[in-house]
């Protein structure tokens, strides 16, 4: 019952998160303030798009009408003070949410210009497309190869065990992790470090060859030196991939990202060049978050 | 005549020491600068105090009560007239054992007997004089030490960490009390299996193919020569141990997954605690369900497809001991599928794995080790299970793999070798420590190959 609990929690997080904040913000600005999207939202050719996305759980509303697109072949940061809406955000990508059942999404999110919220879609193929990595390195408790094989065995990618293998060693290849495991990969995942853990994470996301990846904070339970190893590879995968990370470190958003949107209390504040939503933003939220003065 | 109301006293004495404790520990407090210039608060001064008086005296006490008879028996056994104190050790235990008797106000074969009255009043008399004697020493043995205790208490007296060492003390009694009352049972088992086995050869008993424990009471009686062939007896045990954990483990482990991954909130709810009233109902009740209502449903079945079944067969007996060891294994597999980590289940259906194939892959093999606990649980339960058993399967011993006949099991035997007033020397009772050993030793191997087989399966996840 106790780890029942803890798991309710672990939900309901998020929702408890942005009362406070909200209070917190409501002291802070006691103006009304301008909650329309301003930058550069859409590009062209993008990879998904989603257009007035609201999330509700229960009856708290976490956000609010939406709107942005995902570029190909680029990495987009969302940042944003806790509760903000960011993960919930990202959680809509793949329909992670579905898991939550109090949680409800309207408005259009497309893959390819095909709404993944649509009677026609399945989301079993659909999360093989958008693939997801998590903020805590969450490797099943199985061999490192086991690990890596798990996406193409439930998806009959493969014939043989050759080319399985080789799914294996290319993906461990890409997440910069086959040199310290090749040996060893009949070894537990587990049993690797904590840096180590969420570059098998990633292998596993890429093994199924998804074309959009979605990071949830996936630095922040790692020291530095792993961190750097990350985001070296965030920038290598880029070349193949659509990436989307959320991250709470305005610095990783600036090393890793082309483009950055700034959340705000479930509201889409700014979205632009990370170059320019660091130097010169264009809302005054964005400003006060970037220069420290909440957040 | 303090001695039957001693315990009340000590625990009277230790309350009053303990608000002197406390009081004391106030008035050092005042006088060298307020509580907080104190080690311990008032209450552990004053737990101390109390500890320090009835911890001596209750250990007194009870080594008192353990040797008080052989004390006053070897008082009085020096007066008894010389005749009796000729006799044998045996007889002379029976002697005494007539005074104590009559001491006591009991049932006496041989009343009358001067001599024997005599010992028995004096008996009483020493029993009462020794009694005071000991009630005196142990209320002193109470005062002396809270007396010293209370004089001790100062600023710097630790006792905070003397109540903790005493509350340690107190867990490590009790761990203790546990792990003795085990080994207790296990000797006491093994010597009086011993016994038998001076008797009845250990292969015989291991190996024997026939299991008739009846004993001829006389030599020239007919038809008892008396078997002690343990197989079919186990046999039988297995067999229904068997049908019962195939109904149990596929219902019991399918539904738990059920409950913990499919099922609504509020339905796991009631529907959880509802599976585990199974596990009250009293087992008698499921004997007499399955001797009259399944055991001839199976019957006349049975009939209907043209095997012979008889009207007490494994097959009910298993059937029905399966359905009462379902929420054994349901409800603890329960729990252990919800322990596994949310992070496990995100991380598979990320990849795109369906619901059942991320429960198939990831969330069976993390919590194995909890799952092969509670079948284990299971087991022991269903080979040590009784009265479903003597109602619904039989007491013959066949020896018989054929779920359709009526067998019997250990515990069954060892039943039906103790009701009714035995003698304690015989091989044909002192067979039922020798089945109990050899059901104890099975338990042990299957708890012990389990252990090893899940360290070698599991998946640890962080």
């Amino acid at each position: 019952m106790e780890i029942a609990a803890s798991r309710m929690t672990d939900q309901a997080f998020p929702i408890m998160n942005a009362d406070i904040l909200a209070e917190e913000h409501a002291r802070l600005h006691a103006r009304p303030v301008d909650r329309k999207t301003v930058g550069s939202p859409f590009v062209k050719n993008p990879r998904m798009t989603c257009r007035n996305v609201d999330v509700f759980y229960g009856e708290k509303q976490a956000i609010n009408k939406v709107s942005i697109d995902v570029g190909q072949n680029q990495v987009l940061a969302m940042i944003g003070p806790s509760g903000c809406g960011k993960s919930t955000f990202l959680r809509c990508l793949n329909r992670m949410n579905d898991t939550v059942s109090s949680c409800r999404v309207e408005g259009k999110v497309c893959l390819d210009g095909i709404d993944i919220y649509g009677p026609a879609i399945d989301v079993v193929p659909l999360r093989a497309r958008v693939g997801m990595v998590f903020q805590k390195p969450n490797p099943f408790p199985k061999s490192i190869y086991d690990n890596v094989a798990y996406g193409p065995r439930i998806h009959g990618l493969t014939r043989d065990k050759n080319e399985l293998d080789e799914i294996v060693q290319t993906s461990l290849v890409k997440a910069g992790l086959w040199e310290e495991v090749k040996d060893r990969l009949r070894e537990p995942g587990t049993g690797l470090s904590g840096g180590q853990q969420q570059r098998l994470c990633i292998a596993r996301a890429i093994a199924v060859s998804p074309e959009v990846i979605l990071m949830d904070e996936p630095c922040s339970a790692l020291d530095p030196i792993a961190t750097a190893r990350v985001e070296e590879l965030i920038a290598e995968l880029r070349a193949q991939y659509a990436i989307v990370i959320v991250t709470h470190a305005m610095q990783q958003a600036s090393r890793v990202s082309q483009r950055t949107a700034y959340f705000h209390l479930g509201d889409l504040i700014e979205v632009g060049p990370t170059e320019k939503i660091f130097t010169n933003p264009g809302h005054k939220l964005t400003e006060d978050y970037i220069t420290g003065r909440f957040g | 005549m303090i001695y039957p109301s001693i315990i009340p006293c000590i625990l009277v004495l230790a309350a009053g020491v303990y608000l002197l404790g406390l009081r004391r520990a106030e008035k050092v407090a005042a006088l060298s600068g307020g509580l907080r210039e104190m080690h311990s608060l008032p209450t552990h001064y004053g737990v101390f105090a109390a500890l320090c008086c009835a911890l001596p005296a209750l250990f007194l006490l009870a080594i008192w009560m353990v040797s008080e008879e052989k004390i006053v028996t070897h008082m009085i056994s020096g007066n008894l007239p010389a005749e009796y104190l000729k006799l044998p050790a045996n007889k002379l235990s029976l002697v005494i054992n007539e005074v104590k008797n009559i001491a006591f106000g009991g049932f006496t074969a041989t009343s009358g007997n001067p001599a024997i009255e005599q010992a028995a009043a004096a008996y009483v008399a020493h029993l009462h004089a020794t009694r005071n004697i000991v009630s005196i020493v142990v209320l002193f043995c109470c005062i002396v030490p809270a007396w010293f205790s209370l004089r001790s208490i100062t600023k710097d007296l630790r006792a905070r960490n003397l109540v903790e060492g005493a509350a340690r003390i107190l867990l490590i009694g009790c761990a203790g009390v546990a792990i003795l009352t085990t080994i207790g049972i296990v000797f006491s088992v093994l010597f009086e299996s011993l016994r038998f086995f001076q008797s009845v050869p250990l292969a015989d008993f291991l190996f024997g193919l026939k299991w008739s424990p009846q004993i001829a009471m006389r030599a020239d009686q007919a038809g008892s020569s008396g078997a002690f062939g343990a197989v079919p007896v186990f046999i039988g045990t297995f067999l229904i141990a068997a049908i019962a954990m195939m109904v149990a483990i596929p219902i019991g482990l399918l539904s738990a997954i059920y409950l913990s991954e499919y099922a609504g909130a509020s339905f796991r709810n009631w529907a959880k605690p509802t599976l585990e009233i199974l596990a009250g109902i009293p087992t008698v009740v499921y004997g007499f369900f399955a001797a009259l209502t399944v055991a001839p449903l199976i019957r006349d079945i049975g009939t209907v497809l043209g095997l012979t079944v008889s009207s007490e067969s494994a097959l009910a007996a298993g059937l029905i001991m399966g359905i009462m060891i379902i929420p054994f294994v349901s409800s603890l597999s329960d729990d252990v599928i919800h322990a596994v980590p949310q992070s496990m289940r995100d991380g598979s259906l990320a990849l795109g794995a369906t619901r059942f194939e991320t429960i198939s892959n990831v969330i069976i093999p993390a919590a194995l080790p909890g799952i092969v606990g509670s079948i284990l649980l299971a087991v022991s339960r269903a080979v040590g299970e009784t009265m479903i058993v003597v109602m619904a399967a039989g007491l013959s011993a066949n020896l018989s793999f054929n779920p359709l006949t009526a067998v019997t099991t250990v515990t069954v035997q060892i039943v039906t070798l103790l009701v009714g007033d035995q003698e304690f020397d015989s091989p044909k009772t002192l067979a039922a420590f020798a089945l109990g050993l050899l059901l104890f030793v099975f338990t042990l191997v299957l708890n012990f190959i389990a252990l090893r087989v899940v360290r070698r399966y599991r998946e640890h996840y962080e």
